[in-house]
């Protein structure tokens, strides 16, 4: 499904009018049948090209097509019997599906997945039928006969003339489609494909370019269906059966979806197969059937998508020589320039008020700083500014420009931009597109135009560099490692180029000399003129660069002054920052090595696709013991707990439970016999009660009676015990982390897996969450523990194994590598260096 | 290894497949001129496939016949099926291969009046005679052609209203009968050619109510009917169907005489509408009896032995498409012989030239024109019912 | 009269139709994939039926079990070969692939069972009986209360068992579940299973009312998938109380506006329904959060 914008668009075109020409000759050749046959295949390639800006560039199906085919043929029957030319009537079947499709589209747009395709097969059944009942107009069940078809100087066209005009439509709708997938408007179909959220605050118009889509899919099926009348010279309700609509949809898919020529491909195999079968008269759909699914295992993601997979080259385009002082002059602003304000606003959900009376100034040059602890209200007060939520108080300004109540596109192009706490880009796209859309702010230009001149290029590429992306320009934004996503992100942002960046938990999952890089881009980033919203957890980070900060809890503000008067604040260090410095609270005695492992990983190796994660890893588990994991972004922690789970298969290597091999074994089987992982993000089930959530936890131990225990648990758990009864996804990110802790200790397990825990949580939640750690640690419970905060790690563990790029570059004691100086430049933080690091995008 | 075994797997079935489509292009396969191929188009599969293989049996059986009696012109008959679904473009195109790749010299089929239609030009353009024996629109006949090479051995639409109306009438003294007809082609067909006929009598409609294939309960329409006033119904509906009017009718304890086009007469009608089915009275062109002489018990015997599964005459339904398909084929040999040709304006020439053939139906005197191209007219129609299970003929 | 029978059938159908569609919700809860060969899987369970008690002249209490477990086992099929292998790949072609493998089933039985409509008998749809003026058949009294009583059964053992909660666990997180010991491809096979089940229960409870042949489950599942996405297709309750009102709506038009316009107007409702309530009338969104 990904296609990646690289390479020239010239050998593809050049391709089709290669194909169109051959196709055009074999149908001028051979005449009567074949060229009928060649007629058909070429018109479901036009329709399939339709139904592939639907579904490969926006990603909704339709099960209806074969109405607006209907739709196409009848109208060039209806208007030429009614004496208009078959030319006129032509554009006329074009231009009617397409305002048809469009107006599909607002229902359409209102639903997404099944419903969608439930409003398209409803739409199809309405059309069918409308065909039927309207007589008058359209004959009826039995059809209509006898309307004009093309014609040329006064002739009109033979069968093998209308073949040809066949051909030469599909050639022209494939080369339609290449070039429109390249352009302004294909990527922005991507992009909202990929994220609608993020294209709604990169200034697009989800609503614009999906209708677009369905206009432009259905005018393509449409004029289809005005070349099928005259070919077939008889048409009636049932040429235009549900079936169709799936042979249809089946065409895009078996060719493969979102490729130029995947509906070619379809399109010979739905129409061609069914003829190879004819021998086999009654049998015939019974064995297209078994070939259809034949097709579909050898090529699930469609023809032309395994084709190419074969035949991939690398085409990588050189990213244009960098100049920084470019994007420094795009983005700069004059100081003076406008401020944000936020003036007393306040929503509601479900009488639970999220924000209320928020109020702060934003002005330009200035790091304003919202935090507190989960659940807080951050996140919705960004959303606010956004146009995400629309407040139902108070007034949100930039300049004199009032911003309540607009759309988030609308914001957007106002200028303000923003990040998202987990990353949104556009996943199909590449890193340069990415940025590129951004530049457009919504102006989509040339459907047939290439996206991005040599300058947008330039400038995007001037972008990345300035945020400190030295990655490839043309690789695909959802390949990327967590911490280029999070720069792409703000390059894209800063694409649009705004008075005010909004910034959404920017640093979580980074390594603490990642965070350090990008406090200074940020700080950089507000020195040239803009107004920065930052949403942080990071206290070093918050404290260090904020000119202002204001802290909320339970959607109220509480505080708010410099970073000095925060700190210092009662309240705020009652609500969110807890008793100060965090510590994790080491074991009482030394660690007494038992020797027996009860986990043990050797060579293994693992990843994902072809890229290897892991490299022959080895580490051990002792009973009692607590290990932790450490390494920057990407070096394969996370992914040595899955592997070690069992949701990564298959791995290469030993992972043996208590001596038993279980590198072979699945996910469950595993759990079952005693490893249990506290994921990544809590993964707690939402719409299951705190109680059931624990109880859940015991699977792996049958069914009987856990009363008891649970009881226990609570007792450790003190803030599960007040939300028993409520459903887990109303539990914040804390109490849902806790939720998560006790359900993997509900199984009794021989050891425990925790990734991530503190991932998200205020720094008070984290102590705690620590603190039970430690309590477990201590009373005997194995465990083994990767964490992004690397002191608090070394703090609790006994034993600690340090990865670098898949492999285990240190392992030891956890008090000696945390005094281990080289290791705690790379990982740990190290000593506070407040002097103001020279960030890389400064440099050079 | 399982890895590289599932991708030569792959490889070779790619192969396979593109080898197959090659050996399908044009350029291979001469015409053989040996045997004379007759090419068949009709739904052989979904809702219609009864009709379809009752179709393709009655066609069969005269091959068999003709060429056990040494073939026409000295050549074998060859039958090569295509089924078309029900679909108009596929009728089309599977006529289309037939003619131009198969090199048929006839066409035989159409189960459905638009796959009909759909072929009609194409037929008339190609000069390649096409005989129907089953569809039964009026329009696929008259079509308008100047040179008009589509026949038919079957009922017609507007013959079939008329007789409707008239046993209607004469037979429980209609004064304001109602119509509840499948939606489909042939259901619409049918209302045209009854509307027609009640106009022509000067007869007024209780109502006009359509249903579907697959509509479980019709008793909402029927009421509908009965609230109007109606005294008779007329029923256009396939066998399935049929029985849920009947079955409907009888939930509502609504005693009405049901006078019905040949759709009862497709499939185990009692079974399925309960006994109450004997109380529809349908037309037929032909009707296998238990005390056959003569033509019927012979087929009869033919097809016992040829399709092992015919054990009954309750096993050979719809008897009427086998019987039509018989004697178009039985007609189409003649004219094939008559012409000493298999060219298609020959062949046409040759069946208007037919003056007398004893047919299963009935002796054929004269049954093509190019003003008349149907074979079968209102005398020709039987009235029937179900009785325990067998058809039996009502006594006119 | 015309009211009360109107009623009584929109209600059967409308509870056949609420069946089938339970199929679509579990598999769809628990997998996010559908099998859009429901309506074969209705035709087998009839099949089957006919087969069993008439062909073969076995009693009830054993056909009706048997034909069931042809449904599971065609539900496990599906899965296994269908399904899982496209998803298990990350394509979205289960969809054509399950629609094609009803056209195989289909087609099979159109060649094995027969080309002919057949009539399965039962004593609760041969005698009508008068309720309100209406002449009924008890079976069709029998459906909805049939529908309604395994909807609610349904409803208690995902709610209330720990067999339920396993499967709502499948439900909200796939890989967490695992996690806990629940094998989630056993579970997603079961609710195939279990769909299929639940479509051969339809499909023994309105044969007598009908006739049993190959095509008879097509339009059944066309209109029990959009009852499904009508009720949303994540709510049980939802998708029940749309089957009824589905049935209802319909057999009212035919009733009141005439049979001509049916279609027409159910589409039509179907699409402004939608338009009004993107989920459904139950359904909950799926979280979209920023």
């Amino acid at each position: 499904m990904r296609q990646s914008g690289s390479a020239s668009q010239l050998p593809l075109t050049l391709g089709i009018v290669a194909l169109t020409a051959a196709g055009a000759a074999f149908a001028w050749t051979v005449g009567g049948y074949f060229s009928f046959v060649a007629a058909l295949v070429a018109l479901t390639t036009v329709v399939g090209v339709g139904l592939n800006v639907l579904v490969g560039l926006t990603g909704q199906i339709s099960l209806g097509h074969v109405g607006f085919y209907a739709l196409g043929a009848y109208a060039v029957a209806i208007l030429t019997l009614a004496g208009l030319d078959y030319w006129v009537a032509f554009v006329l079947a074009g231009l009617i599906t397409g305002c048809v499709g469009g107006l599909l589209a607002l229902p359409a747009l209102r639903v997404s997945g099944p419903y969608l395709a439930m409003v398209t097969i409803a739409f199809g059944f309405i059309v069918e039928h409308g065909t039927i009942e309207a007589r008058g107009l359209t004959g009826g069940q039995n059809g209509l006969m006898g309307f004009a078809g093309p014609h040329l100087g006064g002739a009109d066209f033979d069968d093998r003339q209308i073949a040809i005009f066949a051909i030469l439509l599909a050639g022209a709708a494939l080369v339609l489609f290449q070039r429109l997938l390249y352009s302004g408007w294909g990527r922005a179909m991507l992009a909202v494909r990929d994220s609608e959220t993020a294209a709604r605050s990169t200034a697009l118009s989800p609503i614009l370019v999906k209708t677009s889509a369905f206009a432009l899919s259905a005018a393509l099926t449409g004029l289809a269906g005005a070349v099928f009348a005259p070919l077939m010279m008889f048409i009636a309700p049932s040429s235009f059966m549900f079936s169709q609509s799936i042979l249809f949809l089946f065409a895009v898919m078996v060719g493969g979806v979102g490729w130029t020529l995947g509906p070619l491909a379809g399109a010979i195999v739905t129409v061609l197969l069914p003829e190879l079968l004819a021998d086999l008269a009654e049998y015939r759909l019974l064995f297209f059937s078994v070939t259809l699914i034949l097709v579909l295992w050898l090529a699930p993601s469609g023809i032309v998508g395994a084709l190419a997979r074969v035949l991939r080259r690398e085409a990588r385009a050189l990213p244009p020589v960098p100049a920084p002082a470019e994007a420094v002059a795009f983005i700069e602003r004059a100081r003076d320039g406008l401020s944000l304000v936020a003036d007393r606003i306040g929503i509601s959900f479900g009488g639970i008020r999220a924000a209320d009376e928020v109020s702060f100034e934003a002005p330009p040059g200035r790091i304003t700083s919202i935090i507190g602890p989960n659940g807080a209200g951050k996140t919705t007060v960004l959303n606010m500014i956004g146009a995400f939520y629309r407040p139902s108080q108070g007034s949100i300004r930039l300049g004199q420009d009032e911003l309540a109540g607009r759309t988030p596109t609308d914001v957007s192009r106002a200028g303000i931009a923003r990040t998202y706490q987990t990353t949104r880009l556009f996943e199909t796209l590449s890193v340069l597109d990415n940025i590129l859309i951004g530049l457009r702010r919504g102006r989509l230009g040339n459907p047939t135009a290439r996206l991005g001149s040599a300058e947008e290029a330039r400038l995007a590429s001037a972008l990345l560099h300035f945020v400190g992306y030295r990655g490839s320009v043309m690789a695909l934004a959802g390949d990327l490692p967590h911490v280029d996503r999070r720069l792409v992100e703000i390059a894209r942002a800063l694409a649009l180029r705004p008075r005010v960046l909004l910034l959404d938990e920017p640093a979580a999952g980074l390594a603490e000399s990642e965070k350090k890089e990008l406090a200074a881009l940020v700080r950089i980033i507000a020195d040239h003129g803009l107004a920065v919203v930052l949403v942080e957890h990071d206290m070093g980070m918050v404290m260090g660069i904020s000119d202002h900060i204001v802290v909320l809890d339970a959607g109220r503000p509480i505080a708010a002054g410099t970073p000095d008067a925060v700190r210092t604040n009662p309240a705020v260090i009652e609500a969110y920052l807890g008793a100060g410095e965090m510590q994790a609270r080491p074991r009482a005695g030394a660690w007494a090595a038992s020797g027996e492992p009860v986990l043990e990983v050797a060579d293994l190796a693992a990843g994902y696709s072809a890229a290897p994660v892991l490299k022959r890893i080895g580490l051990s588990v002792a009973r009692g013991e607590m290990v932790g994991i450490l390494g920057a972004n990407g070096a394969g922690k996370s992914t040595t707990m899955r592997a070690i789970v069992g949701l990564l298969r298959p791995v290469e290597g030993r992972i043996a439970l208590g001596g038993a091999e279980i590198q072979r074994e699945a996910a469950h089987q595993i759990a079952r016999r005693g490893v249990a992982l506290v994921p990544e993000g809590r993964q707690v089930f939402p719409e299951l009660t705190v109680l059931d959530n624990i109880l859940i936890g015991a699977c792996r131990r049958g069914a009987g009676d856990y009363s008891a225990e649970v009881a226990r648990l609570l007792e450790r758990f003190p803030r599960l015990k007040d939300r028993i009864g409520s459903r887990a996804g109303l539990l914040s990110g804390g109490e849902q982390q806790m939720l998560a802790v006790a359900r993997g200790l509900m199984a009794k397990p021989e050891v425990l897996l925790l990734d991530e825990p503190s991932l998200g949580l205020a720094p008070a939640m984290i102590e705690e969450l620590f603190a039970v750690l430690a309590d477990l640690r201590d009373e005997g419970t194995t465990i083994l523990i990767v964490d992004q905060m690397a002191k608090m790690t070394l703090g609790v563990a006994d034993r600690a194994y340090v990865l670098e790029q898949g492999r285990v570059v240190r392992a030891g004691p956890a008090a000696e590598l945390a005094e281990d100086a080289s290791l705690e430049e790379a990982y740990l933080g190290g000593a506070a260096q407040d002097d103001g690091a020279t960030p890389r995008a400064a440099a050079r | 290894m399982t890895r590289i075994l599932t991708s030569l797997t792959r490889r070779s079935i790619l192969a396979a497949g593109i080898a197959a489509g090659l050996a399908w292009l044009p350029g291979g396969g001469a015409l053989a001129a040996d045997p004379i191929r007759i090419g068949l188009v009709a739904a052989l599969s979904g809702q219609s496939a009864k009709s379809g293989e009752a179709i393709t049996r009655g066609l069969s059986i005269a091959i068999d016949e003709i060429n056990a009696a040494g073939g026409v012109l000295g050549r074998p008959l060859e039958l090569v099926s295509r089924d078309d679904e029900s679909n108009p473009g596929k009728g089309l195109l599977a006529a289309r291969e037939l003619v131009q790749r198969q090199g048929v010299v006839a066409l035989i089929g159409g189960l459905d009046t638009p796959v009909s239609l759909a072929i009609v030009p194409f037929a008339n353009d190609a000069k390649v005679p096409f005989i129907g024996p089953w569809a039964a629109g009026t329009p696929i006949t008259r079509n308008g052609a100047a040179e008009n090479y589509i026949f038919r051995v079957s009922a017609v639409d507007a013959y079939v209203g008329e007789a409707l109306v008239e046993y209607a009438v004469d037979e429980y003294g209609a004064k304001k009968p109602g119509m509840i007809l499948i939606n489909n082609p042939w259901g619409e067909s049918n209302e045209d050619a009854l509307h027609h006929a009640l106009e022509t009598r000067g007869m007024a409609t209780a109502g006009v109510e359509k249903f579907e294939t697959n509509d479980v309960d019709v008793v909402p329409q029927l009421t509908r009917l009965k609230e109007a006033g109606a005294d008779t119904l007329f029923m256009v509906a396939n066998v399935a169907p049929s029985s849920q009017v009947v079955k409907s009718l009888d939930r509502m304890g609504w005693d009405v005489p049901i006078v019905s086009h040949w759709g009862p007469a497709g499939g185990r009608f009692t079974e399925l509408a309960g006994p109450s089915g004997s109380r529809v009275h349908f037309i037929q062109t032909f009707v296998f009896t238990e005390d056959m002489s003569g033509r019927s018990a012979e087929l009869m015997a033919k097809l016992k032995a040829k399709y092992p599964e015919i054990k009954t005459i309750a096993d050979v339904t719809p008897a009427t498409g086998i019987a039509n398909a018989y004697d178009a084929m039985h007609l189409l040999a003649v004219a094939i012989g008559n012409a000493g040709s298999t060219d298609g304006p020959a062949i046409r020439q040759a069946l208007y030239g037919i003056e007398e053939h004893e047919g299963l139906i009935k002796t054929y005197r004269k049954p093509f024109s190019p003003e008349n191209q149907d074979a079968l007219g209102p005398e020709d129609y039987v009235f029937s019912h179900f009785v325990e299970g067998k058809i039996l003929p009502l006594g006119k | 009269m015309l009211l009360t029978s109107a009623l009584i059938s929109g209600l059967g159908l409308g509870a056949m139709y609420g069946l089938i569609a339970l199929g679509f919700h579990v598999t769809y809860s628990v997998s996010n994939t559908v099998n859009f060969a429901q309506g074969s899987a209705v035709m087998l369970g009839a099949v089957l039926g006919y087969t069993f008690m008439v062909t073969l002249g076995w009693p009830f209490w054993a056909a009706v079990p048997a034909a069931l477990a042809g449904c599971a086992l065609l539900g496990l099929v599906v899965e296994r070969a269908l399904v899982r292998p496209f998803v298990s790949r990350g394509s979205d072609s289960w969809l054509m692939a399950t629609v094609a493998g009803g056209i195989l089933l289909d087609n099979t039985v159109l060649f094995t069972f027969g080309k002919e409509p057949r009539s399965l008998p039962s004593p609760l749809a041969s005698e009508p009986v008068s309720l309100f003026g209406a002449g009924v058949y008890p079976l069709q009294l029998v459906i909805p209360v049939v529908g309604i009583a395994i909807a609610v059964v349904l409803q208690l053992v995902f709610r209330r068992t720990r067999l339920g909660k396993v499967l709502l666990a499948v439900v909200q997180n796939r890989d967490a579940a695992r996690l806990m010991g629940i094998d989630a491809k056993a579970v997603v096979a079961t609710s195939f299973a279990l769909a299929a089940v639940l479509a051969g229960i339809a499909g023994l409870l309105i044969a007598p009312l009908y006739s049993v042949h190959s095509e008879m489950g097509m339009l059944f599942g066309l209109k029990a998938f959009a009852v499904a996405i009508l009720g949303g297709i994540t709510s049980a309750p939802g998708v029940v109380i749309a089957g009824l009102l589905y049935g209802v709506i319909e057999a009212l038009v035919t009733a009141y506006l005439g049979s001509t316009y049916t279609q027409i107007v159910v589409f039509s409702v179907i699409i402004l329904a939608l338009t009004l309530m993107p989920n459904g009338l139950l359904g909950r969104a799926a979280v979209n959060k920023v």
